[in-house]
C-alpha cells in the first residue's frame, strides 16, 4: 500500500493524460464523421470503416481508463481512510469516473452497431464530455463556476475536434482519390479552425480565472506549466498553418504530393499528445490565484535562470553533504502535501553545489552530443562525428557515479542494498537504458542496423522522454521552490520535444528545404538543452 | 522533493520514469487553531479551510496528543470548503491536527497543523 501511495500521484497524472488522449480521439472521430463539413460522398467506405474502428478502440480505451481511475482513487481512499466500499462509491470523483466509463462504453457500443446509430454515439459523446467537467478544476471551485464549466467543455471539445481529428484526417486523406484530396484538406481546415477558436477562447477565459493576475504566469508553477502548454500550442499552430498552405497548394494542383501534409500531421499528433499530457499534469496543481503568498518575484526568476560563468566544474566534498544528517521540518506554516509527498529535509549549500555540478557536467555531455550531431552535416567531419551516440556512455558513467550520492562507490549504501529504494532503483535502470540506447543509435548511425523502424527509436524515445519531463505530478509543500525548479525544467522539456519531432521529420520528409531545416533543428535543440543544463542553478 | 534531481539529466535520453510526488489540489488557506498557536483552554474549535470544495464524507481530521495517542474527530456540518470539529479534554503539551481531504474534483491532499496548550 505504501508503494502505491508513493506512486499514486504519477500514476494518476499518467492515467489522466491517457484518458484525455482517448477522449480526444473518441470525440474527434465523432466530430469528424458528424460535422456537416465532411460530406458523406467525399469519405469513401474504406475510410469510414477505418475511422469507426479507431473511434471504437479509443472509446474502449477510455472506458477502461476511467474504470481504472475510479478503482485507483477508491483503493487510495480505502487504504488511507479505511472506508467501506459503499462509502467509496459515494465519492463524487469516483461517480464521475464510473459514469464517464459507462458513457465511453456506450459510444463504443453504438459505433460498432448499426451505421444509423452514429447520432446516438455522438449524443453519448456529448454527455461524456459534460460528465468529464466533473474531473476538472471547475468542479471544485467556489466562484465563477458556471463560466468555468462552459469554458472547460468548450476547451476539451476544441482539443478533440482539432487534435483528436488529425488521425481521421490522415485516414480520409489516405483513402481519397487524387481529385478529392483538396476537399478533404479544405474541409478539415475548416473543422480544425473552429476547434482552435474554441480551444483558444475557452483557454484564455480559464487562464484569466485560474491565474488571477499576469505575474502568476512566471511566479507560480501553474503559470509556468500553462506557458509550456502555450508553447506547444504555438508549435501546433505553426504546423497547422504549414498544412493549411499545403492544402491550398493542392487546390491549384490536385496531383501535388500529400506526403508533406501527412508528415506534418504526424508531428501534430505527437506534439498534440504531449500537450494533452501537459494538461493532465496541470490538473495536479492548485490554480495560481490560490497561492498569492507562495510566488517567486520577477527578480528571483531572473536571478535563477540568468546564465552565470564560470559553471561549477569542481564538486564539493561528499562528506559535507546532508544525506546523513538528522531531518528537521519547519512546522511554521500550514503546509499541504500531496499523497506520497513528505517534507523534504533542508538542503545545505554543499548539497546544492553537488547538484549543480552534476547538472553542469551532464550539460557538457549533452552539448557535445549536439555539436557532434551538427558536425555530422560536414563531409570532412562526418566520419568522426557520426559516433556521437557514444557520448551517452560517458553520460551513463557519470550518472552512475554521481546521481545518487548515498550509494556506492561514493556513499554508504551498497549497490544491491540501494536497489530497495524505488527512486534509486529507477535511476539505475535508467542508466542501463541509456547505455543500451547509446549503443543502439550508434549501430543505426554506422548502418549496422538495417531494420526500417530502427532510426525512429531515437526521435520517438527522445520526444516521449521530453513529454514525461513535462508530465510530472507536483508537490505542494514548497510551492515557490517547486516553481523555481519548474522554470528551469520546462524549457528543457520543450527543446526535447522539438528535438524528437524535428528528427522524426528529417527521417520522414522527402528531400527539400523542410527536411534540411529539420535536420538542423534537432542538433541545435540538443545544444540548447546542453546549455540550459550547464547554466542550471538551484540557488 | 517533487522531482528527482537526476530527472533533469534525462532530457536527452529515452527515459520514462516515475516522479515521486503526487496528484494534489486542495490546499489550506486558513485554520483554527493557527499553526504553532498557543491556546489557554481545555477545548478548542478546529476548522481547516481549503481553496476548493471538499468531499467531507471522504475527509478526516485526527488529533494527536502530547503522548502520541490519536483520536479521529467527528466532522460537523459547515461551508463546502471547510472541515470543522471540536477538540476537548486538552491538557498542557503539543498537539497535532492531521488532516486528509478529497477535493470534489478527485484529488487527495493531507497535512498537519501543530498547536500548543498551556494553561
Amino acid at each position: 500500500m505504501q508503494l502505491f501511495i508513493e506512486i499514486y500521484g504519477f500514476l494518476n497524472v499518467t492515467l489522466r493524460g491517457f484518458i484525455l488522449t482517448a477522449q480526444s480521439l473518441t470525440l474527434g472521430g465523432l466530430a469528424f464523421l458528424l460535422l456537416p463539413a465532411v460530406a458523406e460522398a467525399r469519405l469513401g467506405e474504406t475510410a469510414r470503416r477505418r475511422a469507426e474502428r479507431l473511434i471504437f478502440w479509443s472509446a474502449l480505451a477510455l472506458c477502461a481508463g476511467e474504470a481504472l481511475a475510479a478503482a485507483a482513487l477508491g483503493f487510495m481512499l480505502s487504504g488511507t481512510l479505511g472506508l467501506p466500499a459503499g462509502e467509496l462509491l459515494g465519492a463524487e470523483a469516483v461517480k464521475i469516473d464510473l459514469l464517464a466509463s459507462v458513457l465511453a462504453g456506450a459510444v463504443a457500443f453504438f459505433i460498432s452497431s448499426r451505421r444509423d446509430a452514429l447520432p446516438a454515439a455522438g449524443l453519448a459523446g456529448l454527455f461524456l464530455l459534460a460528465t468529464q467537467i466533473g474531473a476538472t478544476h471547475a468542479a471544485s471551485r467556489l466562484d465563477h463556476v458556471a463560466g468555468l464549466y462552459v469554458a472547460e467543455f468548450a476547451h476539451m471539445l476544441g482539443v478533440a475536434i482539432w487534435i483528436g481529428g488529425i488521425p481521421y484526417f490522415l485516414i480520409a486523406l489516405g483513402a481519397a482519390q487524387t481529385g478529392s484530396r483538396r476537399y478533404v484538406a479544405a474541409r478539415f481546415s475548416m473543422i480544425s479552425a473552429a476547434g482552435v477558436a474554441m480551444l483558444l477562447g475557452a483557454g484564455v477565459y480559464m487562464a484569466a480565472d485560474y491565474l488571477g493576475e499576469p505575474e502568476a504566469l512566471y511566479g507560480a508553477s501553474y503559470g509556468v506549466m500553462l506557458t509550456a502548454k502555450a508553447g506547444l500550442l504555438l508549435g501546433l499552430l505553426l504546423l497547422g498553418g504549414m498544412n493549411f498552405l499545403t492544402g491550398r497548394e493542392l487546390r491549384t494542383d490536385p496531383r501535388g504530393s500529400v506526403s508533406r501534409l501527412r508528415r506534418f500531421a504526424e508531428v501534430e499528433i505527437g506534439v498534440g499528445l504531449t500537450a494533452l499530457f501537459c494538461a493532465a499534469s496541470l490538473t495536479s496543481l492548485p490554480p495560481a490565484r490560490d497561492l498569492p503568498n507562495d510566488r517567486a518575484s520577477w527578480n528571483e526568476v531572473v536571478e535563477r535562470v540568468e546564465p552565470r560563468w564560470p559553471i561549477r566544474l569542481e564538486s564539493p566534498d561528499h562528506a559535507s553533504l546532508s544525506t546523513s544528517q538528522p531531518r528537521m521540518i519547519d512546522p511554521g506554516a500550514p503546509r499541504a502535501y500531496a499523497m506520497g509527498e513528505t517534507a523534504a529535509p533542508p538542503r545545505n549549500a554543499e548539497d546544492i553545489a553537488w547538484s549543480e555540478y552534476n547538472h553542469h557536467w551532464a550539460g557538457i555531455f549533452v552539448l557535445l552530443m549536439g555539436l557532434l550531431a551538427l558536425a555530422e552535416h560536414d563531409r570532412r567531419l562526418a566520419p568522426i562525428a557520426k559516433h556521437w551516440p557514444l557520448t551517452f556512455l560517458g553520460l551513463a558513467g557519470f550518472l552512475f557515479l554521481r546521481a545518487d550520492e548515498e550509494v556506492w562507490p561514493l556513499g554508504h549504501l551498497g549497490l544491491i542494498e540501494s536497489l530497495r529504494d524505488p527512486e534509486i532503483a529507477q535511476h539505475r535502470l535508467m542508466i542501463v537504458l541509456i547505455i543500451l540506447f547509446g549503443l543502439f543509435e550508434w549501430r543505426v548511425r554506422l548502418g549496422k542496423l538495417k531494420a526500417a523502424w530502427a532510426p525512429y527509436v531515437f526521435p520517438v524515445t527522445t520526444a516521449v522522454a521530453a513529454a514525461f519531463l513535462l508530465t510530472h505530478s507536483h508537490g505542494l509543500a514548497n510551492p515557490k521552490e517547486e516553481m523555481l525548479i519548474e522554470i528551469t525544467h520546462t524549457p528543457l522539456a520543450l527543446v526535447g520535444v522539438a528535438a524528437g519531432w524535428a528528427r522524426w521529420l528529417e527521417l520522414r520528409l522527402d528531400d527539400g528545404p523542410a527536411r534540411r531545416i529539420a535536420s538542423l533543428v534537432w542538433p541545435v535543440a540538443f545544444i540548447l538543452a546542453g546549455l540550459l543544463l550547464m547554466f542550471y542553478r538551484e540557488a | 522533493m517533487t522531482m528527482p534531481r537526476s530527472y533533469l539529466y534525462f532530457l536527452a535520453v529515452p527515459l520514462v520514469f516515475v516522479a515521486d510526488a503526487a496528484f494534489a489540489h486542495a490546499i489550506v488557506v486558513a485554520s483554527t487553531p493557527l499553526p504553532n498557536e498557543t491556546i489557554a483552554a481545555s477545548e478548542t474549535e478546529v476548522e481547516v479551510r481549503f481553496n476548493s470544495r471538499v468531499d467531507r464524507a471522504r475527509s478526516r481530521l485526527t488529533l494527536v496528543g502530547p503522548g502520541g495517542a490519536s483520536v479521529v474527530l467527528p466532522l460537523a456540518d459547515g461551508a463546502a470548503e471547510t472541515l470543522k470539529s471540536r477538540a476537548s479534554g486538552l491538557e498542557d503539551g503539543r498537539y497535532r491536527i492531521l488532516w486528509q481531504t478529497l477535493s470534489v474534483d478527485g484529488h487527495i491532499t493531507h497535512g498537519e497543523i501543530s498547536f500548543q496548550v498551556k494553561r
